[in-house]
């Protein structure tokens, strides 16, 4: 196992003091680092413990944003009544994450910060618009989550920087949202594709504003913004999202490694667009305006 | 490396210690402490189970926890919920449905159906199945496990 010095900060207030020393690096839940550090991939000077800092760890809804501390674990979250009203495609991912004891460790920031490709938590955030609050010493900046994430396993976040809170603006009016991951069996596998999607209908029943995200499809989660304005004013049916799935392949360039084939991940990419909007949509069309 | 202090609450005993920050939670219950009912069968990846203790009511794998990360945390091992004499209800429900066969992957899979029934006193076969998808058995086939919860629910193993 690599060699670090290790502090655990009690607060904010200290883990912005530790994280500005050089070499700095955050331990949250420890379930892609200590792995990672295990292999050599990653040689930190100083590994800073957030697992012991309470307030970074909650879900609150603040009228206009629902926020999320970073350290809040995926079980919270998929066990939050909050998240599933509000956000039902981030439940689902949050429940599909690993195992239980996974889920039980695993951070929000954790995933977003380790910047996987197949990262679960993506693409219900993408669709939502989410922005991430990011804290050093010497103060703060808020940036959209789909800024953050520039390459696999890259950030742009800067030394001494770590991400505080992630908050999105629920839906209104007769709105759905939705998450389907395929990998190569029902429980604890990663994604070797995931979408996300949103839907909201306007009074006559066409869609007003939809939203799609996919996963483990380039080298990072992406928004598939052509696919989304061809649905605008569209009456959903099956066909129109079936269109709508061969729009998304046209937008994503999906490689072969150790879990899947591009020309796989290519097919299902479109399927799962094509399932996880109709599931938005039927959503949308229970709901009253 | 400078080492570390730590303490915490191991089955039910407050403990202090003295360590390496790079070592896991895994590594001083097993090489510090003596307690050896955790176990490693993957290679500290987080994906087999075996070594699964529960931290505060939670399951958790205790390789993918730096032991530094149990500073004022209840953690309990499959040693603290057997009794001196006998054993648990789960312990004895996995043995009669048979859900025991080499025994390696037992102690891990006994605390996550001890967490997922402290949780879900009555799971449905979909939540057991989830409860325990992070428990990797070579042997039992894992429909002995579901039937090991069942019994557990019922009350109906002997005694
Ligand atoms: C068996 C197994 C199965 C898994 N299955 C899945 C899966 O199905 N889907 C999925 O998406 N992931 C999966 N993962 C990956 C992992 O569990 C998640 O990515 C998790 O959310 C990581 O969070 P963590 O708190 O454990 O992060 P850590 O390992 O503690 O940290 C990860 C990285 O993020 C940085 N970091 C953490 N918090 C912050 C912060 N607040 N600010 C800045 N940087 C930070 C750390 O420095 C480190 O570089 C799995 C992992 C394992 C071991
Ligand atoms: S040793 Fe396999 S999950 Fe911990
Ligand atoms: S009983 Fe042998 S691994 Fe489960």
């Amino acid at each position: 196992m690599q060699e670090f010095d290790y502090l655990r900060p009690r607060n904010v207030a200290e883990l912005k003091e530790n994280l500005s020393q050089p070499g700095a690096r955050i331990l949250a839940g420890g379930t892609d680092i200590i792995p990672q550090l295990r292999r050599g991939k990653s040689a930190p000077k100083i590994l800073v413990d957030t697992s012991g800092i309470r307030s970074l760890r909650f879900i609150e809804d603040q009228g206009d944003r629902v926020v999320i501390g970073a350290m809040t674990t995926h079980q919270e979250i998929a066990e939050s009544q909050l998240v599933s009203d509000l956000n039902p495609a981030l439940r689902i991912a949050a429940e599909s994450v690993g195992s239980t004891q996974t889920r039980c460790r695993g951070t929000l920031g954790g995933n977003i910060a380790n910047a996987s490709p197949a990262a679960d938590t993506l693409p219900p955030l993408l669709v939502y618009e989410a922005s991430v609050l990011i804290q050093n010493l010497s103060g703060e900046r808020e940036v959209p989550l789909e800024s953050l994430v520039i390459g696999p396993g890259q950030t742009a976040l800067e030394e001494g920087e770590f991400i505080h809170s992630i908050s999105f603006r629920p839906l209104t009016g007769r709105w759905g949202s939705h998450f389907i991951k395929v990998g190569k069996r029902k429980g604890m596998a990663i994604s070797v594709v995931n979408a996300a999607a949103t839907v909201v209908l306007d009074k006559k029943g066409s869609v007003s504003k939809a939203r799609v995200a996919l996963g483990a499809v380039g080298p990072v989660v992406i928004r598939c913004r052509e696919t989304e304005s061809s649905l605008c004013g569209k009456v959903p049916d099956r066909k129109v999202f079936e269109k709508a799935g061969e729009q998304a392949r046209e937008e994503v360039r999906p490689i072969t490694d150790i879990r899947s084939t591009e020309e796989y991940r290519l097919h299902a990419a479109g399927v799962i667009v094509a399932r996880v909007l109709e599931a938005a949509a039927e959503q949308a069309r229970g709901r009253m305006g | 490396m400078k080492e570390i202090k730590v303490e915490f609450t191991l089955n039910g005993e407050k403990i202090a210690l003295q360590s390496e920050p790079n070592r896991t939670l895994l590594d001083v219950l097993r090489q510090d402490l003596g307690l050896t009912g955790a176990k490693d069968a993957c290679g500290g990846e987080g994906e087999c189970g075996a070594c699964t203790v529960i931290i505060n009511g939670r399951p958790v794998n205790s390789c993918l926890v730096f032991i530094g990360q149990v500073e004022g945390q209840q953690v309990t091992t499959i040693e603290g919920i057997t009794p001196q004499e006998g054993y648990h209800p789960i312990q004895k429900a996995f043995v009669e449905a048979g859900a025991v066969q080499c025994g390696y992957c037992t102690p891990g899979a006994v605390l996550a159906t001890k967490a997922l029934l402290d949780h879900h006193p009555r799971p449905s076969d979909q939540q057991i199945r989830a409860g325990l998808s992070g428990n990797l058995c070579r042997c039992t086939g894992y429909n002995k496990m579901l039937d090991a919860v069942h019994l557990v629910v019922k009350g109906e193993q002997n005694d």
